[in-house]
C-alpha cells in the first residue's frame, strides 16, 4: 500500500511540470495561433509519445529479462523507420498524401519486421551484451538503406524527411495528435491489463507458468504492444533513442518498486516529462536552429544505460 | 488416490527419457525420486507439473484426466519448485510469497483478507519472519529456499512437486527444510512430490520412494525395502568395496 501511494504521489508531482510548460508558453508567445497550431500540438505530441517510447521500452525490457532492451537499441524504431521512409517516398512520388494511421500501420509493420528478426537471433544467442550489439547493428543496416534512399528521392518532401528521420517531434499537427492518442491510449488500457500477469513474469517464465499465466499469450501481447507504441513514435516522430531504455529504470530507481501497477502509469508519466524537458532543449538551446530530439535524449539518457551495466556488473546475473 | 501415473512416456521433443512411469500418492504423503544425475527424475517432476509435454501414458489427478483442468485449477492445485534460479529486482520476500495467491487474486493481483492471511500463515510456518521484509536477492541460498517454499505454500494446493530443493543447502538447512515439509503433510494433509540426491534423509522422511535408472523406473515401493545396500549399489552404480567404505554407515 505504502508502494503505491508513493508511485501515486511520484506520478501526481508529475503533471505539475506538465502545467508549467504549458503554462510557460502562454506566457511566451505573444501570438495565438502560432501557440495553439504549433506548440500546444508539439508538447502534446512529446507527451504521448514519451509516454509511449518509455512504456514500449518497459514492456521490451520485461519480454527479454534484459534490462539493456529498448526500442531504439534493438533497431525496432529504425526497422519502423525504414518502412515509413519507403512509404513516405512512394506516396510523395505518386502524389497522394498518407493518413496517420496508415503511417502507424507502416511503421508497425517494419517494427514487427525488425522484432521477429531480433527475437530469431535472441533464440540463438542467450548472452544480453551480444542481443544488444545485434539490436544495434540491424539499426544500423536500416539506418544505411533509409539514408540511401533519403538521399536519392529527390522531391521537395526531402526536407521534411531529412528532418524526420533525425528524430523531431517538430511538425506535429492536431490531426495528428488526435489519431497518436487514440492509439496510445488503447495500447495503453490493454497494458493496465496486463498488469498482473506482467508482475510474475518477471520473475521467470516457468515460475509465472506454474502460477497459471497463458506465457505464450503474454509474451505475444508484450510484442505486439511494444511493438505499436514506438511504431507510433516512429511514424510521427522517428527515431527517438534512449528515452525507452532509460526512462524505466529511472523511474525504477526513484519508486524502488518493479510492480507493474505502478511502473506503468509511472513510466508513461516519466517518459512524457522526459521527453518535453527534451525537446524544449532541442528547441530553445541553439534557436532558431533546432537540435534533433535523439541528440538531447541522448545525452540524458546514455549516461543513464551505462550506470545500469555498471551496477548489473556488480551485482549477480 | 490423488495423482496417479498410468505407463507414462515422458521425454524431450518427442524423445523418450524414461517409460512406463507408474507412480501414486494419496493426500499427506511424501513420495521421494532418487537416481543418478540426468537420470530424468526431473523429467517426470516437469511432465507431471505441465512444463513438458508428455509423450504418452495417462496422468490421473482426483481420478480425472490432468488435461481436462485448465490453467487456473492446475495453479490452485499445484505448487512446483524447481532449481531454476529466480531473479528479482526490487522486490521483499514477503511480496515474493505474495505472488502464490496468483491464481486466487482479482484482475490487477489485488491481494484480499484471505490472501493475506495466507501469506501470514506461510511465512510463519517456515519461519522466515525475521527477513521478510529483506530484499529477495540479498539474502542467502537457504533463505531463499525457504521463502520460495512460503510461496509454494500459500498457493495452497493440494499437492506440493519440488525438484532437488535441498541440493545446494547446509545440513542445518537442510533439516530445517525437510521438517517442514513433514509438517505440511502432518497438519495440511498435502502431499509432497520431491526428487532429491540426500538418501540418508530420503529414506527417513519418505512414505514411498521411486528409483529411477537407464530410463526406467527400477524400484517402487516403500523406503526399507529400496534402501539396501545392493539396490543404492546398482543404482548409483558404485562399487561395493567404496560403497562400505564410504556409506557404509548411513544406510543398511
Amino acid at each position: 500500500m505504502v508502494m503505491v501511494f508513493t508511485g501515486n504521489l511520484i506520478t501526481g508531482s508529475a503533471d505539475i511540470p506538465l502545467g508549467e510548460i504549458l503554462f510557460g508558453k502562454a506566457y511566451n508567445e505573444t501570438i495565438y495561433t502560432i501557440l495553439l497550431r504549433i506548440r500546444l500540438p508539439r508538447v502534446l505530441g512529446a507527451c504521448i509519445l514519451g509516454g509511449a517510447l518509455a512504456l514500449s521500452g518497459y514492456l521490451l525490457q520485461t519480454f527479454f529479462h534484459n534490462p539493456i532492451a529498448g526500442p531504439f537499441i534493438l533497431g525496432i524504431s529504425s526497422g519502423a523507420k525504414l518502412i515509413v521512409a519507403v512509404v513516405m517516398i512512394v506516396s510523395a512520388n505518386m502524389l497522394f498524401s498518407v493518413s496517420g494511421l496508415f503511417m502507424i500501420v507502416s511503421a508497425f509493420f517494419g517494427s514487427m519486421v525488425t522484432l521477429v528478426l531480433v527475437l530469431i537471433i535472441s533464440r540463438k544467442v542467450r548472452n544480453t551484451a551480444l542481443l544488444v550489439v545485434v539490436g544495434v547493428m540491424i539499426g544500423y543496416i536500416c539506418s544505411a538503406v533509409t539514408e540511401f534512399m533519403v538521399t536519392f528521392a529527390d522531391d521537395s518532401d526531402i526536407v521534411n524527411l531529412r528532418n524526420w528521420s533525425m528524430g523531431s517531434f517538430s511538425g506535429m499537427t492536431m490531426e495528428n495528435v488526435g489519431v497518436m492518442s487514440a492509439v496510445v491510449f488503447l495500447c495503453l488500457v490493454m497494458t493496465f491489463l496486463l498488469a498482473k500477469p506482467i508482475s510474475v513474469y518477471q520473475l521467470g517464465e516457468s515460475y509465472a507458468f506454474h502460477l497459471g499465466v497463458n506465457v505464450k499469450a503474454l509474451r505475444v501481447w508484450l510484442i505486439v504492444l511494444s511493438g505499436m507504441f514506438s511504431a507510433c513514435v516512429t511514424a510521427f516522430a522517428g527515431p527517438v533513442s534512449f528515452v525507452g531504455i532509460a526512462v524505466p529504470h529511472i523511474i525504477r530507481a526513484i519508486c524502488r518498486t518493479t510492480k507493474p501497477l505502478v511502473l506503468i502509469p509511472a513510466c508513461f508519466m516519466g517518459g512524457s516529462i522526459f521527453c518535453m524537458v527534451c525537446d524544449m532543449i532541442a528547441r530553445t538551446v541553439f534557436s532558431p536552429t533546432e537540435l534533433s530530439i535523439s541528440t538531447v535524449t541522448a545525452i540524458f539518457g546514455s549516461p543513464v544505460v551505462i550506470a545500469v551495466m555498471l551496477r548489473k556488473k556488480k551485482g549477480q546475473f | 488416490m490423488l495423482l496417479q501415473t498410468d505407463n507414462l512416456t515422458v521425454g524431450y521433443d518427442g524423445q523418450a527419457v524414461i517409460e512406463a512411469v507408474c507412480l501414486h500418492i494419496r493426500k499427506g504423503e511424501i513420495v521421494t525420486l532418487i537416481g543418478a544425475n540426468g537420470s530424468g527424475k526431473s523429467t517426470i517432476l516437469k511432465t507431471i507439473a505441465g512444463t513438458l509435454e508428455k509423450i504418452s501414458g495417462r496422468i490421473l489427478f482426483m481420478e480425472k484426466n490432468l488435461e481436462d483442468f485448465s490453467r487456473k485449477e492446475k495453479a490452485e492445485k499445484f505448487s512446483v519448485m524447481f532449481t531454476e534460479k529466480v531473479h528479482t529486482e526490487l522486490m521483499s520476500c514477503q511480496e515474493v510469497v505474495e505472488t502464490g495467491r496468483y491464481p486466487y487474486t482479482d484482475y490487477f493481483g489485488r491481494l484480499s483478507q484471505t490472501d493475506r492471511q495466507a501469506v501470514e500463515e506461510a511465512i510463519q510456518l517456515v519461519d522466515i519472519e525475521d527477513f521478510a521484509d529483506k530484499d529477495f536477492s540479498q539474502i542467502s541460498d537457504g533463505q531463499r529456499q525457504r521463502v520460495l517454499l512460503a510461496k509454494a505454500i500459500c498457493q495452497q494446493p493440494e499437492i506440493l512437486i519440488l525438484d532437488e530443493p535441498t541440493s545446494y543447502l547446509d545440513i542445518h538447512h537442510k533439516i530445517r527444510f525437510l521438517e517442514i515439509l513433514r509438517k505440511l503433510v502432518a497438519e495440511k494433509q498435502m502431499a509432497v512430490l520431491i526428487s532429491m540426491h540426500e538418501l540418508d534423509f530420503a529414506e527417513k522422511i519418505s512414505d514411498y520412494t521411486v528409483a529411477v535408472k537407464d530410463g526406467k523406473v527400477v524400484h517402487y515401493g516403500k523406503p526399507d525395502t529400496i534402501f539396501t545396500a545392493e539396490n543404492i549399489c546398482d543404482l548409483f552404480s558404485i562399487p561395493k568395496d567404496l560403497y562400505h567404505q564410504y556409506l557404509g554407515k548411513m544406510t543398511k
